[in-house]
């Protein structure tokens, strides 16, 4: 973080395409985080269900909640990396934009939230699985808008 | 100069990551050791101190190696931003890091002597990860009082 905020490096090609990368390498980490959480959990309120509650019907077992907690222990770790890169790239090239504390504080809320509703569903029902439906897709569209608007002011000053 | 404030954000929610990557982590410990189907917390405490889960060096090892990285590497993220705290002298920010280091490979490697017969008892086990927790706690309370 210190490198990132030094005056010195303002002009630095290297920095700029080393954010660049980083954030590319983001985009493809977050299109694949979606698709991991299709496979593990789902990405639809049926497909979720199944996975939380089990399926009688099709001798679905429900998950463990050894399973569930893992998943959730790694989600937290990974996205707490992610968007700490993420906001300090974002706030280095935005530092004067109006908008930028709430955009970051929303991004944080909402990658935290995200997972302890997965949890919280496990055990008070499907209203919080749906809830983490919403929060996983809407943290994940807006971290991807981030990235993209870090990428247009990188590559196109 | 950039508005370094706004900086703080990140790091304020970061603390806050890290308490619930804690808690997340010893929940998964106790359900490891049997809290899922035992009476509850301190008695899944007295079956780890007195016969803990039997682990074999394949699953000491699938634990962990993604946990010497993560380990690692949140210890260092958390820890690297005391160089920029003017309220807490960069010499005890130093001790704790570097504990921090000793306790989280304490931490991970603890289970050794249970898999090799050499402990029967969990204590170690027990004792490491609250060394860790504690100081980890420590660290993220010195960044939370440098913000």
């Amino acid at each position: 973080m210190k490198f990132l905020v030094t005056k010195d490096l303002a002009h630095s090609r290297l920095l700029t395409y080393l954010m660049g990368s980083v954030v590319f390498m983001i985009l493809i980490y977050l299109g694949l985080d979606t698709a991991l959480h299709s496979y593990a959990i789902g990405l639809d309120m049926p497909g979720i269900e199944a996975t939380l509650f089990g399926d009688a019907e099709n001798f679905v077992e429900p998950i463990l909640i050894d399973s569930l907690l893992l998943q959730v222990h790694i989600d937290l770790f990974m996205t707490l990396f992610a968007l700490l890169i993420l906001s300090s790239i974002y706030i280095r090239l935005y530092a004067n934009k109006p908008m930028i504390k709430w955009t970051v504080h929303f991004l944080f809320m909402l990658g935290m939230l995200t997972p302890l509703m997965l949890l919280l569903s496990y055990f008070a029902g499907n209203f919080f699985a749906y809830m983490w439906l919403m929060g996983f897709l809407i943290w994940h569209i807006l971290a991807v808008i981030m990235a993209f608007v870090i990428l247009k002011r990188l590559l196109f000053r | 100069m950039k508005d370094l404030s706004l900086y703080t954000i990140p790091i304020g929610y970061m603390i806050v990551y890290v308490v619930l990557i804690l808690i997340s982590g010893l929940w998964l410990f106790l359900l490891s050791q049997g809290l899922g189907s035992s009476e509850g917390v301190m008695y899944t405490i007295q079956n780890v101190i007195n016969a803990p889960e039997t682990k074999s060096l394949e699953g000491i090892i699938e634990v962990a190696t993604p946990h010497i990285f993560a380990m690692g590497s949140l210890v260092f993220v958390v820890a690297h931003f005391m160089l920029f705290s003017t309220k807490i002298a960069q010499k005890h920010a130093l001790i704790v890091a570097m504990l921090l280091f000793v306790f989280a490979l304490f931490d991970i490697f603890a289970y050794l002597p249970i898999t090799f017969g050499l402990l029967l008892s969990g204590w170690i086990k027990l004792l490491s990860m609250l060394l860790f927790v504690l100081l980890f706690l420590s660290m993220l309370a010195m960044v939370g009082f440098s913000l």
